[in-house]
């Protein structure tokens, strides 16, 4: 037995792959930020209030000692930390970013729930991008993604540093399926990163990207995602 | 929140459409609903009011203006309850109160958290069961009747959405409320019998003497209703949503009213709720009715937005007429002009939501349907490569570790040890990871112990990951077998396998070409047996003979592949040694299940002249 056996890729990093190939041929670029996150990029850049009942919706991991840091929980941090630099090197928009990474929450473990999963933040700035594109581009991804017979629809949602801000759901293979949160960026949010919200608006969106492996391959639990275990890497 | 579909219906003269429809009228247009129950002749249904509207949509009228919106049904007037009343008791008229006498009630308010306080002194009532209409509602909605006041308060707190409590007026040292802080010292005994010790954060109701509640979140047994009060005062009051939120917690004190005050309820809401309020317990439990005092230092201005049809479609990237804008403002009551293309709107109080046109913006596509939006893909100045380093640099180690036939895995950062600790964690692992080492021994010692599953010669894995120290967080490789784990950062393995040269910068991601669909199969918990065999046969045969042996003799319980994992040719024979591996969904296999099937494919092999090792 000569030949050179490779070795196999974890599904999520199949999917992750896959995610960011259709997201870079459309003209997103990649961009990433830190996992251990101040508190100012988690949630007051993006325009959750301080003792606001708004930061019980994400069961936080604060960081002992260290009032300032949290584990983020979501990967819209990236958005801010794009965004301040993009407005500081004098640059203007239009741009529009794909952030592939792990976020962290509080929560009991079941089959669809992990205390670490990975998201992916889409964020596009323009002078006129609008809801009608988060919808397009959204379409055009799970098309690619899970093939042509699948339907998107929103629903009213709320996060703080979106407005509008929807729920997603996908129809696939006769069911609806939902698949995470999205909306137009709040003007505090553009204007806290320098970025003029009077002359620009744009989308973002923060899908879990667990549920989009479950979906594609069948998986009946995500737990074993983290197990080490190679019998999981069989796609 | 529970919301009673009959008590909705109470709100309307029209018909509501069936309760499926009005759920999914809810779903499509204001908030999700988790479930919806039948209770006798009642459906009640679960809503999940999203936290922007917590202030105006925890309640029945929150919920009947949203349907009122959806289906385009008018709210008759007054609101529901009263005609209600008015059927059950027609001997009483409900508003014989309205001749109300003077008040020796007095109020004071010491500190500015206190944003309103109405009280109203209520004389002579007769506390006792409640009727059974007002039964039916609460216990609909899941909540116990107590009396017919404490009823009425919870009642019209479902129904309005502002709480409100109510004091034995005897029981007051004096008849004087002062809404203070706290003191050092002073104690309060919940009326579900819980010992609080007050401090100066937190804000309470007190009389002359003593705290009777904690302001907004749970009253206190001193002047707690009982069936003996005769006179009590009513509290309809509106209390700081930052404050009330700070202390509920510091005490570990949730309530309904907590709920409700903290999510920031408008001042302007207090007048309506004590003329309900009123009105019910002078229906239900008689007395006479006093004058109101109100204290309401600093009124809470209107909002204004201005926002024009152009600045709506441009976000939506919709095409929205004039005439369809302003059905929408129609629909939520607003009243507004235009003045050169621009809507002046006044926000109505109870929507404290809206504070700029992004805001009118969503009110705008959730009300006309997010159905209307049509689908449209940006244009975009296209360029695949991948120019973030950090992303760059973990596609070209992983895709060399591959290369090298390391297998990927991930582990948890959650570990028992650590210079990173988190405060509180559900799985009681508090510290972040400072190695990805751990977690690969871990993994190489599973897999070894699934080795004949996994048609590998030898277990090899990596992880590519963040570890976190006293300084922060910096992303490693590690990888390694049974013998040893080697961990580095990132940028140490680039340099060292030069992955980082020009011919390697541009890059795109990886992607399958899965024209097939794969699907994953989660594997059997039950151990699973593995047997080796090695077979000579002259090197003219083929080994997919032998391999069909073995597919077809192994039964069910053969549940991989049989894995070449050896061969050499000697003398004009080949020897194959191939693994099998028998494992059940079901059960823990014996070697008395697998011997008789390894007993038949032996005398196969033996039959077509191939000599077993």
């Amino acid at each position: 037995m000569k030949e050179e056996i490779k070795g196999r890729e974890h599904p999520l990093s199949l999917i992750i792959n896959d995610t960011i190939k259709i997201f870079t041929e459309l003209g997103f670029q990649v961009a990433t930020g830190p996992e251990l996150e101040d508190v100012y990029h988690n949630f007051d850049a993006l325009n959750v209030p301080k003792d606001h009942p708004a930061r019980d919706m994400q069961d936080t991991f604060y960081i002992k000692g260290d009032t300032n840091k949290v584990l983020r929980t979501h990967t819209s941090s990236v958005q801010i930390r794009y965004m301040e630099e993009f407005a500081k090197s004098g640059k203007k928009p239009p741009f529009a970013i794909i952030a592939p990474g792990k976020v962290f929450r509080n929560e009991a473990t079941d089959a669809t729930h992990e205390m670490q999963f990975y998201q992916i933040e889409g964020l596009f700035i323009s002078e006129d991008i609008s809801m009608a594109n988060l919808k397009g581009t959204l379409s055009y991804f799970y098309k690619k993604m899970l093939g042509e017979d699948t339907n998107l629809r929103f629903r009213p949602s709320f996060f703080p540093f979106t407005e509008p801000s929807i729920e997603f759901d996908l129809m696939y293979k006769g069911k609806w399926i939902e698949m995470g949160g999205a909306g137009m960026v709040h003007p505090n949010v553009l204007d806290k990163c320098g970025i003029d919200s009077t002359k620009y608006q744009g989308f973002a969106f923060g899908p879990g990207l667990e549920r989009l492996m479950v979906i594609k391959y069948l998986m009946p639990d995500i737990r074993p995602a983290y197990h080490g275990d190679l019998r999981f890497n069989q796609i | 929140m529970k919301i009673s579909y009959n008590w909705l219906q109470n709100y309307f003269e029209e018909k509501l459409p069936r309760p499926e429809e009005i759920s999914e009228g809810i779903i499509f247009h204001s908030f999700e609903v988790d479930e919806i129950e039948k209770i006798k002749d009642d459906t009640v249904f679960d809503i999940k009011i999203l936290p922007d509207r917590a202030h105006d949509c925890l309640s029945h009228w929150g919920i009947a203006k949203e349907v009122s919106m959806i289906f385009n049904m008018k709210i008759s007037s007054p609101n529901g309850f009263l005609k209600l009343i008015s059927e059950v008791q027609p001997l009483k008229p409900v508003i014989g109160w309205t001749s109300q006498s003077e008040t020796s009630l007095k109020i004071e308010i010491e500190n500015d958290k206190c944003l309103r306080y109405m009280g109203r002194v209520v004389r002579n009532i007769k506390v006792g069961e409640s009727p059974s209409w007002l039964k039916e509602k609460l216990n609909a909605i899941g909540q116990k009747s107590i009396n017919n006041i404490v009823d009425a308060a919870n009642f019209v707190m479902y129904d309005l959405g502002q709480p409100i409590h109510a004091f034995d007026l005897d029981k007051l040292e004096g008849e004087s409320l002062i809404i203070r802080n706290g003191k050092e010292g002073e104690k309060l005994t919940t009326l579900d019998k819980k010992e609080i010790n007050l401090d100066d954060s937190i804000l309470i109701i007190a009389d002359e003497k003593s705290p009777l509640a904690i302001a907004g979140i749970k009253g206190g047994t001193k002047a707690e209703v009982d069936l003996n009060t005769k006179n009590i005062v009513i509290e309809v009051a509106n209390f700081d949503a930052t404050t009330t939120r700070k202390t509920a917690k510091k005490i570990n004190i949730q309530t309904d009213a907590v709920k409700r005050y903290e999510h920031g309820i408008t001042p302007e809401l207090c007048p309506i709720v004590m003329d309900s309020i009123s009105e019910i317990i002078y229906a239900i439990a008689g007395g006479e009715v006093e004058s109101i005092i109100d204290i309401y230092p600093n009124k809470v201005l209107q909002n204004t937005i201005s926002i024009s049809v152009e600045y709506i479609n441009k976000r939506l990237g919709s095409d929205f007429s004039k005439e369809e804008i302003e059905s929408v403002w129609n629909k939520l009551n607003f009243v507004y002009r235009e003045l050169d293309g621009e809507y002046k709107i006044e926000v109505p109080f109870l929507r404290a939501d809206l504070i700029g046109p992004h805001d009118l913006t969503e009110e705008v596509i959730r009300i006309l349907g997010y159905d209307r939006l049509v689908e449209k893909l940006p244009e975009f100045t296209k360029d695949s490569q991948i120019t973030n380093n950090t992303y760059l640099k973990l596609l070209l180690v992983r895709s060399n570790l591959l290369f090298l036939g390391y297998g990927e895995v991930m582990t948890y950062v959650f570990r028992d040890k650590g210079e990173v600790e988190v405060l509180a964690s559900a799985t009681g692992k508090n510290f972040l990871r400072t190695n990805l080492t751990d977690g690969l021994r871990e993994s190489i010692k599973l897999n070894i112990l699934n080795l004949p599953l996994l048609d590998l010669k030898e277990v090899k894995v990596f992880e590519i990951g963040t570890v976190f120290f006293n300084g922060g967080e910096v992303m490693h490789v590690a990888y390694g077998d049974k013998k040893n784990v080697t961990e580095v950062n990132i940028d140490d393995f680039c340099e060292k396998f030069n992955l980082l040269s020009e011919d390697n910068l541009h890059v795109e991601s990886p992607s399958q070409n899965d024209t097939e669909k794969k699907i994953f199969k989660m594997w059997s918990n039950y151990p699973f047996i593995s047997r080796d065999v090695a077979v000579w046969m002259p090197e003219s045969d083929d080994k997919e003979q032998l391999k069909q042996i073995f597919v077809e003799e192994g039964t069910d319980l053969l549940i991989k592949a049989p894995f070449l994992f050896d061969s050499f040719t000697k003398e004009g024979r080949t020897s194959y040694a191939y693994r099998l591996v028998f494992q059940s969904y079901e059960k823990t296999l014996t070697d008395e299940e697998i011997n008789p099937i390894m007993e038949k494919i032996t005398s196969k092999i033996s039959s077509y002249g191939w000599e077993v090792r």
